[in-house]
């Protein structure tokens, strides 16, 4: 069966390179599942988990944010910071929403920062609660 | 004549700044090492990023962000100045001040409210007692800048400009050429002008991009949630990937400027050396030869 070719990568390094049965990823708007022979994507990730199952077995990661694109079962992920989701610490990840949904809101533009960063707590926050 | 105990102590004490310097390069050069590899993980993503860009415009969508569009007046304009912690590493510093020193006063003619931002103590000190005001500092980048530590500073900046407190962003930074060459340059990177992430080293991967879509008809994409949606986060993460490679240039430069600094302190202790040795042996030489004449001559008066 054809495998798809998972490559993850940061600024900083390239945080994984792996081959994966299916990979499953949060986008901006919802979850996408890919499994091989998915036409070609180029998607606007989100901030939550990837899980990412490999000979029967289900790794989870978190990514933040950033973009994914599927071609010819190769799945590149670009992310600004990916990581095991067990790295992740529950308790910063409340700290950090708390923080963040007193943020000012009352121009559009401030609304869509202070959503933004709320966001990607609670991301951030289920991710952990789950690992 | 010289004394000879005085030109020995001077010598040691130059074979010992020998020691350090030499020390000093190999720790620089290890160093450029890390950051060149570094900086050529980041080239993999800007590939990607360059990748993607390409086939988003091939789906013949309008490239249209505010990040992208000059504002009609600035009022005001951050300056962000990349200089280094520590000094010992030749002209990196003081052309940094000094590029940062023209164009802080050429850009306060344009921009009513500039901010000066200043990375690096040699930085701070250096325009601080040219009497440049500066109005926020940081320190915490050595040779290895996080992009978590970049980004929070290019998010700060993003919300600034979407907000209106902000209308120009230009950063100081030593450009890494090669390894022979660096150069302090000016760069404006709000608004951003244009999408192209990667620079000029990026250039080779081009034509095979090229070659890919004159030859196979180009790939149709779907764009999830859409095109433009995507879009919308491109741009902001092409500044942030921007930025992050002034930092990573800067850190690079930094490193091959004290390599080659301390390189040069090296030799330079080195001839020093061998000239005091020749001083240091013909004064001895000319002490025992005044000796020998003495005695001879002391003989002689007794004879």
């Amino acid at each position: 069966m054809a495998e798809l070719n998972l490559i993850v990568v940061t600024p900083e390094k390239t945080a994984l390179e792996t081959k994966a049965e299916f990979v499953a990823l949060t986008l901006f708007d919802g979850e996408v599942g890919i499994a091989p022979g998915r036409s070609p994507l180029i998607g606007r990730l989100g901030y939550g988990e990837m899980r990412l199952r490999s000979g029967g077995t289900t790794t989870h990661y978190y990514v933040d944010g950033g973009f994914v694109q599927v071609d010819d079962n190769v799945v590149s992920v670009l992310t600004g910071k990916a990581g095991p989701a067990g790295d992740l610490d529950p308790a910063e990840a409340q700290k950090n929403l708390e923080a963040a949904q007193p943020l000012p809101s009352n121009t559009p533009e401030l609304m869509e920062i202070r959503d933004r960063t709320v966001l990607q707590a609670r991301g951030q926050l289920r991710v952990a609660n789950r690992a | 004549m010289a004394n000879p105990r005085q030109l020995d102590k001077r010598r040691k004490s130059i074979k010992n700044i020998r020691k350090i310097t030499r020390t000093m390069e190999l720790i620089a050069t290890a160093r450029f090492k890390q950051a060149m590899d570094r900086a050529a993980a980041a080239t993999a993503y800007t590939q990607r990023m360059t990748q993607l860009v390409a086939d988003l415009a091939q789906s013949g969508l309008e490239v249209s962000h505010p990040l992208l569009e000059a504002r009609e007046k600035t009022e005001k304009g951050v300056l962000l100045v990349l200089s280094a912690n520590r000094g010992l590493c030749g002209g990196y510093n003081s052309n940094i001040v000094r590029l940062a020193q023209a164009k802080q006063r050429e850009l306060s003619l344009e921009v009513p409210d500039l901010d000066v931002v200043v990375s690096g103590k040699r930085g701070i000190n250096g325009l601080k007692f040219r009497g440049v005001p500066i109005d926020d500092t940081y320190t915490h980048f050595e040779d290895k800048p996080a992009y978590e530590e970049v980004e929070a500073i290019a998010d700060q900046l993003l919300d600034s400009y979407a907000t209106g407190k902000l209308d120009r962003l230009d950063v100081v930074y030593t450009q890494f050429h090669t390894v022979a060459r660096q150069e302090a340059v000016v760069e404006t990177l709000l608004p951003l002008g244009s999408l192209d992430v990667g620079k000029a080293d990026e250039k080779p991967q081009k034509p095979g991009t090229a070659k890919q879509s004159s030859g196979a008809p180009a790939k149709m994409y779907d764009f999830l949630p859409s095109a433009e949606s995507i879009l919308e986060e491109v741009v902001p993460t092409s500044f942030k990937i921007k930025l992050f490679k002034c930092f990573l240039d800067a850190a690079v430069s930094e490193q091959v400027a004290r390599m080659v600094a301390m390189k040069a302190a090296t030799d330079a202790a080195g001839d020093m050396i061998k000239a005091i040795s020749r001083e240091y042996n013909r004064a001895r030489q000319a002490r025992i030869t005044n000796e020998i004449m003495e005695v001879i001559s002391g003989t002689e008066a007794l004879a």
